[in-house]
């Protein structure tokens, strides 16, 4: 067993970091999350630049061919950054979905493109009441007609939508209890977008398809194969969720140290207090552990799909508490600060908010690890 | 980065688990199962003889000793692989402290007259640290240890107290104050004392969980050899601070709090409501659950200290995260047990009780895996209170994490 970084990988860790400390500072990003798509295109086209678009990609599309460990060093410096860009849904999950679909037309057509920064992809699969499921097709139907599909039905919540050239529609086709995988334009005829903003500022919106036509090749993945795919997918997207929790939990942890040196009451700096600073070991003591459980996460993503379901959720699972814990503490430390939309810690725990429900929260992966039993 | 065990050490878990498959015997599993505190000496020594015919008797100690060349991450696995088959984890007073100490600082005739019976399991050793006034702050121990006036003798008079096991040790180390004039933790010396000494009282302390395994001892001008105290006089709060840093991951109790999950879900299957196993209704299950992530974190965090991972926090308080969290699962693991049994956790097993497996005689009314879980979560409160409380590790962690 090794747990140390190569060279390049110590590498690519200094310049995500020193990009985030440098180039993108809590004022910009503030003010980027309430201004046009909620994040900016000219930090997309860096990190293409920068090869980070590639990394998990294979080399027949453009890709870098790394393991997941470049991903999760890049994600966890995204999450102290709170970084806006649709990383996750684009890079982690739909690229992921397309590689492994066994569609070679569209892993040429789609990947190469969103390596290269150009084509921004999103998963549209969750419905009204599918809470965590993956695969839901209640409420979205395809039809064959003569030349291809027609689409109709309602999804929610679909994370980046708005900003997406290409949508991941799952759909209902010919009975079958698997969804089908189609790849859908968002400007098409009959797609109407409904957008939102979330609670950290990103975007999601509730999409409707009403007799969407699709070409016969819009097809991406047919129903007998896409339920393992689509559940891989995102069993890593949760697995970077976990990295970007990593992420935040020390972005808080340094944020309040450092207050609670230079906050004076009671004529001494707060943390002198030793209520303070248990309370500060307790939070180091949750973020040793959540890396911990982020190794091993990556040690069973190649696993069988239930061992590998069971260790992601548990990752997920340990994240979600301790990430909560570590946000509402890093609040309460700094006191009324803490409350204000100008202060980061804040913003950390609303990200965190939205970390601990995306790709199943707490109590999904509790019940889910637990089918094991 | 590689996350998995390699094929040498894979291979390396199966012989050792038949090792262990094949010579544990009844007798030992049964204590190794209930965790009586102490298990019957006689057990004890042959269990030590088993491990050390087979030349694992203290794989972590070097191999001219009589231990091993192990990694850490083999030790690891041993340790697993005989707690899983219930083998006893017992004497690392001996083993795992003295042993170290007088390896790496001790002299030649230390090493030749002490370590050799404890390897074969003829002597068994205690370790009096603590003292009435002296617990989380150890460097304020009051024992006294004189050279007498012909200079051949140490004359120890104190009092120690939590020493485990005294009433089955045969020697035992400690740590005594041979100079009041200096800084506190610079006039403290590691004493090896033979425990049949004049002047040695021990009497044991019944512990919450009904456990003769903790004592006090008494020491009234003991004479002592000194050639039986360890390396330089002074030294002996450097020597305990080394121990700490050779057994980094073990405040962690891994192995212990895998096993006894482990246990918590044959309880949890066996009991029933309204028909069905505790671990399938989701209430239970998702308590189960929780616990298990957590432990799964742990384990991984020792296993990231045992590769040596380059850590960007500071050790010490990355090792101290380690007791923190493992001596809070001790509690909750066991715990859970005893809400896994229910009602049947409230019937009191007395440490004679504990002796010996009441299933055969009483039946499906108490099933083997009852016998001493209440016992061992009394047991467990002490865990969070003894290698360093809590509160000390946490003030530990703020300081060297962050500097407060």
């Amino acid at each position: 067993m090794d747990f140390n970084l190569s060279e390049e990988q110590l590498m690519l860790r200094d310049g995500v970091e020193r990009y985030i400390r440098d180039d993108y500072g809590f004022e910009q990003r503030r003010h980027q999350a309430t201004t046009g798509e909620g994040f900016n295109r000219d930090h997309w086209q860096t990190f293409a630049e920068l090869g980070w678009l590639a990394l998990t990609l294979p080399e027949d599309v453009g890709g870098l061919d790394c393991s997941f460990v470049e991903a999760s060093v890049v994600l966890e410096s995204f999450g102290r950054g709170m970084v806006l860009e649709p990383f996750i849904s684009s890079v982690v999950l739909c690229s992921r979905i397309v590689d492994r679909s066994g569609s070679e037309y569209h892993r040429q057509d789609l990947l190469p493109a969103l390596i290269e920064g150009r084509l921004l992809l999103a998963l549209a699969d969750s419905e009204s009441g599918s809470r965590f499921t993956v695969g839901s097709i209640e409420q979205t139907l395809a039809r064959r007609t003569a030349d291809g599909y027609q689409l109709d039905g309602l999804k929610t919540l679909v994370f980046d939508a708005p900003s997406a050239d290409k949508l991941l529609v799952t759909a209902r086709l010919d009975d079958h209890s698997h969804p089908a995988v189609f790849v859908v334009d968002r400007t098409a005829p009959g797609v109407e977008v409904i957008e939102y903003a979330l609670v950290d500022g990103t975007r999601a919106a509730d999409v409707r398809f009403s007799q969407v036509n699709l070409p016969a090749a819009a097809l991406l993945i047919d129903p007998s194969r896409s339920q393992p795919i689509l559940e891989e997918a995102s069993d890593r997207a949760a697995l970077a969720v976990v990295a970007q929790s990593l992420g935040v939990m020390h972005g808080v942890m340094d944020m309040t140290a450092e207050y609670i040196k230079t906050r004076s009451q009671f004529g001494q700096p707060i943390g002198k207090f030793q209520a303070l600073q248990h309370r500060m070991a307790e939070m180091f003591v949750e973020a040793q552990h959540t890396r911990s459980i982020l190794y091993r996460g990556m040690a069973y993503l190649d696993k069988p799909a239930e061992e590998r379901a069971r260790a992601i959720s548990a990752a997920k699972a340990a994240t979600g508490k301790a990430g909560r814990f570590v946000c509402a503490q890093g609040v309460q430390l700094h006191g009324g600060i803490g409350m204000t939309e100008e202060y980061p810690v804040g913003h950390y725990f609303r990200f965190m908010t939205l970390l601990e429900k995306r790709f199943g929260d707490t109590d999904f992966h509790l019940a889910r690890f637990a089918k094991g039993y | 980065m590689n996350f998995q065990f390699s094929p040498e050490d894979e291979n390396f878990r199966q012989e050792v688990r038949q090792f262990f498959q094949e010579s544990v015997s009844p007798e030992v599993a049964h204590f190794g199962y209930v965790g009586a505190h102490p298990p019957p000496r006689d057990v004890l020594r042959q269990w030590q003889k088993t491990l050390h015919a087979r030349g694992w008797g203290a794989p972590h100690w070097p191999q001219e000793f009589g231990g091993t060349d192990w990694s850490p991450i083999r030790k690891h696995i041993f340790l697993e692989e005989m707690l899983n088959a219930n083998g006893l984890d017992y004497g690392w007073q001996g083993t795992h402290m003295m042993a170290p100490v007088v390896i790496a600082f001790g002299n030649e005739w230390q090493q030749q007259t002490f370590l050799p019976p404890l390897l074969s399991g003829e002597v068994f050793w205690c370790q009096g640290f603590s003292e009435p006034n002296a617990g989380s702050d150890l460097a304020s121990l009051k024992t006294r240890a004189e050279l007498d006036e012909n200079g051949t003798h140490y004359v120890v008079n104190g009092q120690k107290i939590w020493t485990s096991d005294a009433t089955i040790a045969d020697w035992g180390f400690f740590l005594v104050r041979t100079d009041s004039t200096v800084k506190p933790q610079r006039g403290i010396s590691f004493l090896l004392i033979d425990m049949k000494s004049p002047g040695i009282t021990v009497r044991p302390i019944i512990s919450i969980d009904g456990g003769h395994g903790l004592t006090e001892v008494f020491l009234e001008n003991v004479r002592v050899p000194k050639e039986q105290l360890v390396g330089e006089p002074g030294m002996g709060w450097t020597y305990a601070k080394y121990l700490l840093e050779k057994e980094r991951t073990s405040s962690a109790f891994i192995y212990f709090n895998k096993r006894e999950l482990e246990k918590a879900k044959v309880i949890a299957r066996a009991e029933l409501i309204d028909g069905v196993p505790l671990l399938e209704t989701p209430v239970f299950a998702r308590k189960v659950a929780e616990i298990e992530a957590d432990i799964l974190a742990l384990e991984w965090s020792v296993l990231r200290i045992l590769a040596k991972e380059e850590l960007r926090d500071n050790l010490d308080a990355v090792v101290s995260t380690l007791k923190v969290r493992g001596s809070e699962l001790q509690q909750r693991v066991t715990e859970l047990q005893v809400d896994a049994m229910g009602p049947r956790a409230l019937r009191f097993f007395s440490h004679d009780a504990r002796q010996k497996d009441v299933s055969e005689e009483q039946g499906d009314l108490w099933p083997a895996h009852t016998l001493g879980r209440t016992n061992m979560y009394f047991f467990q409160r002490a865990s969070t209170i003894y290698g360093g409380a809590r509160e000390v590790q946490k003030n530990i962690i703020a300081k060297l994490a962050f500097g407060l």
